[in-house]
């Protein structure tokens, strides 16, 4: 049924559409991931002033700050349904999975747009250039879609709990824990100029990640989302 | 009864046996002092409760979500709880004999201490989360559902990325079963050892039941307004 295929990322790309109107209304979720990575990555920046961290403990760096900023925003998406009271009408209006992958594609928006602010910065204020673009865009966007797709159930899971924000980061990390050895590992070897034989091995599990995560989340929302 | 008699005789056979027999070090495979290596018999066996009770809590989380029985979401959060108990049991342990054989506490590149590490805050954060949902239906549901996500996140960081790195472990794997499967203790070590694994799980199982009990009376008592 490809009009029914159609249908159906239509009302995907309506609920995301209709998170994008909201955001902008307040810019809630991008003023706080914006603003989250600004000062981590100047505290850093300050924070090492004339030292000169290794190529590696950036590789690090770069993705602790994606990775907490990522925690500072990533959870609005549903918990402003909570507090607005409209996730009753989300719920009647469309199907668990459209709800998912709407917010799901919203937070990847969110979080590209994080990437790029966040990566020239990265590259002036700690003075390093990825030697293999390539290969550094290999951990980047499976990385930012494995986070996305990894935190959206959890933020679901979360706005339906008292204490939002600080449980978020604690549910997060036991889950993201394996993306991010991968991602960092990539992004060593883009930083210091590998070969693609190193990344091989990382990229496979980053891969999986990504598709086991996400085809899971997808399974579980409807337990989360209807009560 | 019986069994309670049986698991206080076998339990402190296995006490005594542990001390009074030749250390199970392995000199050929093995550094540091040999007595250090009797912990063994009690490390290994904690840990393993520490993992059963994972498979336990996940299993009876996924059988809520099919059944939306409470019955089943109080066994799986008392199977996290003994968990989480038998899990920093087994971390302090290793922990010890880590600082003696390998000169320090923690080591992030052994991927078991990271494995256990994981489970540890796993079972934090599950609690986390159930004390932070007041409406038991809902607290039920989602702890269910982040259990599932948390144990398809340890079947990568525990089964799949060892196998990418190989040289991530400095723990003897083959002091258990070689290659093959084959047990290689000799035969004093592997009837203490066994013994140990044996009663260790029935104490777990003990206790196991003995939460239920309790959280399933406290449960009622709330559904009877008490």
């Amino acid at each position: 049924m490809p009009s029914g295929a159609l249908n159906w990322v239509g009302s995907v790309l309506a609920v995301t559409a209709k998170d994008i109107r909201s955001e902008f209304r307040t810019r809630y979720a991008l003023n706080a991931i914006l603003m989250f990575a600004l000062v981590t990555l100047t505290v850093i920046s300050f924070g090492l002033g004339l030292l000169n961290p290794s190529k590696e403990i950036l590789a690090a760096l770069f993705w602790i700050i994606l990775f907490f900023a990522a925690m500072s925003g990533l959870a609005h998406a549903f918990v402003r349904e909570e507090e607005s009271g409209t996730s009753l009408v989300l719920k009647l209006s469309c199907p668990g999975t459209v709800v998912f992958f709407g917010k799901m594609i919203f937070n990847l928006i969110l979080l590209g747009v994080l990437a790029i602010l966040i990566v020239p910065l990265f590259i002036i204020l700690l003075k390093i250039i990825p030697a293999d673009w390539g290969i550094f865009l290999l951990a980047l966007i499976p990385g930012i879609i494995g986070l996305a797709g990894a935190t959206t159930i959890v933020a679901a899971v979360v706005s339906q709990a008292t204490v939002k924000g600080a449980l978020f980061t604690v549910l997060s990390f036991p889950i993201l824990l394996p993306l991010l050895v991968a991602v960092i590992e990539i992004t060593e070897v883009a930083f210091l100029g590998g070969t693609w034989d190193e990344i091989k091995a990382p990229l496979q599990l980053l891969i999986a990640y990504d598709v086991v995560m996400t085809t899971l989340s997808v399974m579980l929302f409807d337990f989360v989302w209807r009560q | 009864m019986v069994w309670k008699i049986l698991l206080f005789l076998v339990m402190t056979a296995v006490i005594i046996g542990a001390f009074v027999t030749a250390s199970p070090m392995n000199p050929a495979i093995s550094v540091g002092s040999p007595d250090a290596y009797r912990i063994f018999y009690f490390h290994v066996p904690q840990a393993w409760v520490a993992s059963l009770s994972f498979l336990v809590a996940m299993y009876y989380s996924i059988r809520y979500l099919q059944t939306r029985r409470m019955a089943f979401d109080i066994r799986a959060a008392a199977a996290n709880r003994l968990g989480l108990f038998f899990a920093v049991i087994a971390t302090v342990t290793g922990s010890i004999f880590a600082k003696m054989t390998w000169g320090e506490f923690w080591n992030w590149s052994e991927i078991r201490e990271v494995s256990i590490f994981l489970l540890m805050v796993i079972y934090g954060a599950y609690f986390a989360l159930r004390s932070a949902v007041a409406d038991p239906d809902k607290r039920a549901s989602l702890s269910a559902v982040t259990s599932i996500l948390f144990a398809m996140a340890a079947i990568f960081l525990i089964f799949v990325l060892p196998r990418m790195y190989a040289e991530f472990s400095q723990h003897p794997s083959d002091s258990v079963v070689d290659e093959e499967g084959q047990i290689t203790m000799g035969r004093t070590v592997a009837l203490i050892f066994f013994s140990s694994l044996a009663a260790f799980t029935a104490l777990y199982v003990w206790m196991y039941r003995l939460t239920i009990r309790v959280d399933e009376t406290g449960h009622n008592r709330t559904l009877e307004g008490d």
